[in-house]
């Protein structure tokens, strides 16, 4: 088992490399730092200033080079726009992300494991699709158009929430429900899936001989076996959380991860981006391994190795 | 994203509107609340360059002189008069009664101290291009007057002083010689009619009316700009009162919410204008077809400037024959004239040998819909224009190595009402910008930079924009407008430079 997760961190380590080789030459090559700090207007002589100043003006081999060095050594750089190190920058934005994330995934939970619940527990019926449309339907709206479509419903016509920002409690339960909802889908077809499974096993016959019926049924017997995959697909889909709030945040003008994300990378803040990548790979790689564990520790018939 | 998002929701905002409550502005409290898309991280104007550290600069700095926007002139503002003792000796003399925000009173070693930061060569400030290329030092002379020394002759000494540098208490950057230069980034200490009270830079800066200002003290006590990085966002805030003010907003959703009673629709003019640059010079094809001037100027007749201005653009923009905004300083619109005239162009091109017109790649980078009425003007008269719609960053890339025949250009001129902010960038021949490869326009350009004498700086101008109309190196679009949307409670005065000013807005 150690040696699984030692090789799963190496692996994580790799993607992450990788990731921000490919990302460092392909900002470089489709924009110009420089020019994007110093604005659309700004003479040739300011584009100049500020290339010498960031160190620019050094060959993109020998850039990604001193930033490697300087990984290896604990210092990712510093913001181009923010003058600090990109370290404490993220580590100032994670929190409120990490928030985000978990509400999201809350709003998932909250909503996907009753509809596939109902859907399983009436396969086949108009409740079973109602549930199957619902869930692809939260898919299939794309998170920019919901999350202003609930702006406009929650914040304008009846002003219950606030529009944007990540002050209380309150900032965060359209975003996280705009988040959580695109998670829907396959947790919910997961629960049912499992369900369905489930409610034909002996034992759930066993249960049932015995007077359990309806939600102790589904509660004491059914949903613990069923929700064991849906346990680790949760875990990585707590790992998407953090990738997919680059449109989230924006929207509600939150101020986490990924709306430093979209910022840095509209402004070219290559030390930035290049951090979060490595964040963002890092934690998906982590959540996999973690749902890959979650299985193995839930289901005595995996083993990993 | 941000149109994008915009224009899908646009009627689901105005279904919104039919439901919801008028906006609140926050006229109780005294606090205008304004939405700005750009995240504001550093408040000293000496080390940005964007629009929006201009605007909050006007509020938290002063300069030497102000510029009137309506009549163009310079105005004494921290300077009460200035003198030139020869063309290149300038003495200033200073108010006595200007504070900083800390209490402390500006003196004459101040505002030396700050001119002579700004050239030093390890400032690395944004505005050492601008004031090195005319400042040798500044030297105090008085308890309240300073001496410049200039290099050469320069007319836009008071231009730069207006605009450029904003004033710092002695010893800011380098306080005990250790080089600070972001010692103003995030606690300004400036003269400006409104301190900084709060600032979280990326998300929000509250500024408080300075009682001690100098000046006229602004109507609203607080402002407080708030990042809202997607304009959808922002017409949600406006809605719900979250917001009193937001700018930089498309027309067509401008037109929607203002004329609801949520949000008033406010548009004026910008400096901003637009135009194509035809590579003249031949970098890209030596003897190529742009080379020739009537094929110029057939493309200048192909462009129907007045509807793009009109259907594109809106608001008060409007078409343009000269190479500069008509607003602007020595800008003279008596220059030659290409009106639309597609069977003009037709002619004009069979004349130079191309009756069948010819490959024309444009390059572009924003304003897709102009790029897009660009290329189909071009092809109706035979020109099959191969459309490059890119970022900013590979336009300027491909044009320093001199690989674009021909862009869409834009340019704001910094806000500055006055010709040579727009000819230089363009047509001096040290800048990549240049397609025209005429070294007599250049040096008529730079000549009107060397003489302190405004009939003679019109003069040259009208030569030089003369010759850039008649040889057609540009064909000139349009000018820009701005738009806002405002609380309907909020009084906000638009200026004919295009330059927001927040400090002048007041409550009905």
């Amino acid at each position: 088992m150690l040696k699984y997760i030692l090789l799963r961190g190496l692996l994580a380590l790799a993607v992450a490399f990788t990731v921000s080789l490919a990302a460092f030459f392909l900002l470089n090559i489709a924009t110009d730092p420089a020019q994007a700090i110093a604005g659309e207007d700004a003479t040739q002589e300011v584009v100049q200033t500020i290339r010498a100043r960031y160190g620019l003006d050094q060959p993109l081999p020998v850039r990604y080079g001193q930033w490697l060095v300087g990984v290896l050594q604990g210092d990712f750089g510093e913001s181009y726009y923010w003058h600090k190190p990109v370290a404490e920058l993220v580590a100032e934005r994670a929190g409120v992300t990490i928030t985000l994330a978990l509400a999201a995934l809350s709003v998932t939970i909250l909503i996907a494991i009753p509809l596939g619940a109902l859907a399983a527990l009436n396969p086949n019926t108009w409740l079973d699709r109602m549930a199957l449309g619902v869930a692809v339907s939260a898919q299939a709206v794309p998170n920019f158009w919901l999350g202003l479509i609930m702006i406009i419903l929650f914040a304008v016509m009846v002003p219950i929430f606030p529009v944007s920002g990540d002050d209380t409690w309150r900032h965060f339960v359209l975003p996280a429900f705009v988040l959580g909802a695109s998670s829907v889908p396959a947790v919910m077809r997961l629960t049912r899936t499992g369900l369905i499974e489930v409610m034909s096993a002996d034992y759930i016959r066993t249960a049932r001989s015995k007077g359990f019926r309806g939600g102790a049924l589904l509660r004491r017997h059914a949903l613990r076996n069923a929700l064991l995959p849906v346990i680790s697909v949760l875990a990585v889909q707590l790992g998407q959380k953090f990738g997919g709030s680059v449109i989230t945040e924006s929207i509600f003008a939150i101020n986490g991860l990924g709306r430093l994300a979209l910022e840095s990378i509209l402004g070219a803040d290559i030390p930035t981006v290049q951090m979060l990548i490595f964040v963002f790979a890092i934690v998906f790689v982590a959540m996999n391994l973690l749902a890959d564990i979650l299985n193995a520790a839930l289901d005595p018939r995996i083993r990993i190795s | 994203m941000k149109h994008m998002t915009t224009r899908v929701l646009a009627p689901a905002f105005l279904a919104a509107t039919l439901f919801a409550a008028p906006a609140m502005a926050d006229k109780a409290d005294d606090t205008m609340r304004v939405a700005m898309a750009e995240e504001i991280l550093n408040l000293d104007y000496n080390y940005t360059t964007k629009r929006e550290y201009i605007i909050l600069a006007q509020m938290t700095d002063t300069t030497l002189f102000d510029l009137d926007p309506r009549t163009q002139e310079y105005k004494p503002a921290v300077a009460t008069g200035y003198a030139f003792v020869d063309d290149k000796t300038l003495d200033i003399t200073l108010r006595d009664d200007v504070k900083f925000h800390d209490g402390s009173v500006l003196s004459a070693e101040d505002v030396a101290y700050t001119y002579n930061w700004i050239i030093r060569e390890d400032s690395e400030s944004n505005a050492s291009g601008t004031i090195g290329r005319w400042l040798d030092n500044a030297e105090v002379t008085g308890p309240n007057t300073v001496r410049f020394h200039l290099k050469s002759v320069y007319p836009l000494v008071l231009r730069d002083m207006a605009q450029r540098i904003m004033l710092r208490k002695a010893g800011t950057y380098d306080e005990g010689g250790t080089v600070d230069r972001d010692a103003m980034a995030q606690e300004l200490i400036g003269t400006g009619p409104y301190k900084v009270k709060s600032f979280e830079p990326g998300q929000e800066l509250v500024l408080e009316r300075f009682d001690d200002y100098f000046g006229e003290a602004p109507a609203i006590q607080t402002i407080v700009v708030r990042n809202l990085p997607d304009i959808g966002t922002q017409q949600a805030e406006l809605m719900s009162g979250g917001i009193d003010w937001m700018f930089k907003v498309p027309l067509d959703l401008a037109e929607s919410l203002g004329a609801t009673p949520m949000a008033s629709h406010l548009s004026g003019p910008d400096l901003r204008v637009a135009f194509v640059v035809l590579d003249a010079a031949g970098y890209t094809d030596a003897d190529g077809p742009l080379t020739k001037v009537k094929v110029r100027q057939a493309i200048n007749h192909a462009l129907n400037k007045a509807d793009m201005a009109k259907f594109l653009i809106g608001g008060s923009a409007e078409p343009i024959h000269t190479a500069c905004h008509p607003a602007q300083f020595g800008c003279d619109q008596s220059v030659q004239d290409y009106p639309y005239d597609p069977e003009a162009a037709k002619a004009l091109l069979a004349e130079a040998g191309y009756p069948d017109g010819f490959e024309l790649e444009l390059w572009a980078y924003r304003d897709k819909a102009v790029a897009e009425a660009v290329s189909a003007d071009l092809s109706a008269v035979g020109i099959k224009v191969n459309l490059r719609y890119v970022k900013l960053e590979s336009l300027n890339q491909a044009r320093a190595s001199q690989d674009i025949p021909a862009y869409i250009g834009t340019w704001g001129s910094g806000g500055t009402a006055d010709t040579a902010a727009i000819a230089r960038i363009h047509f001096s021949m040290d800048t990549d910008r240049n397609l025209s490869g005429d070294q007599a326009l250049a040096d008529e350009v730079l000549a009107a930079e060397q003489t302190n004498d405004q009939d003679e700086r019109a003069e040259i101008y009208s030569s030089a924009l003369s010759t850039i109309a008649d040889q057609a190196y540009w064909a000139p679009l349009f000018t820009y407008s701005a738009n806002y949307l405002v609380s309907p409670e909020l009084e906000f005065p638009l200026d004919p430079d295009g330059l927001p000013r927040l400090q002048n807005a007041s409550w009905k």
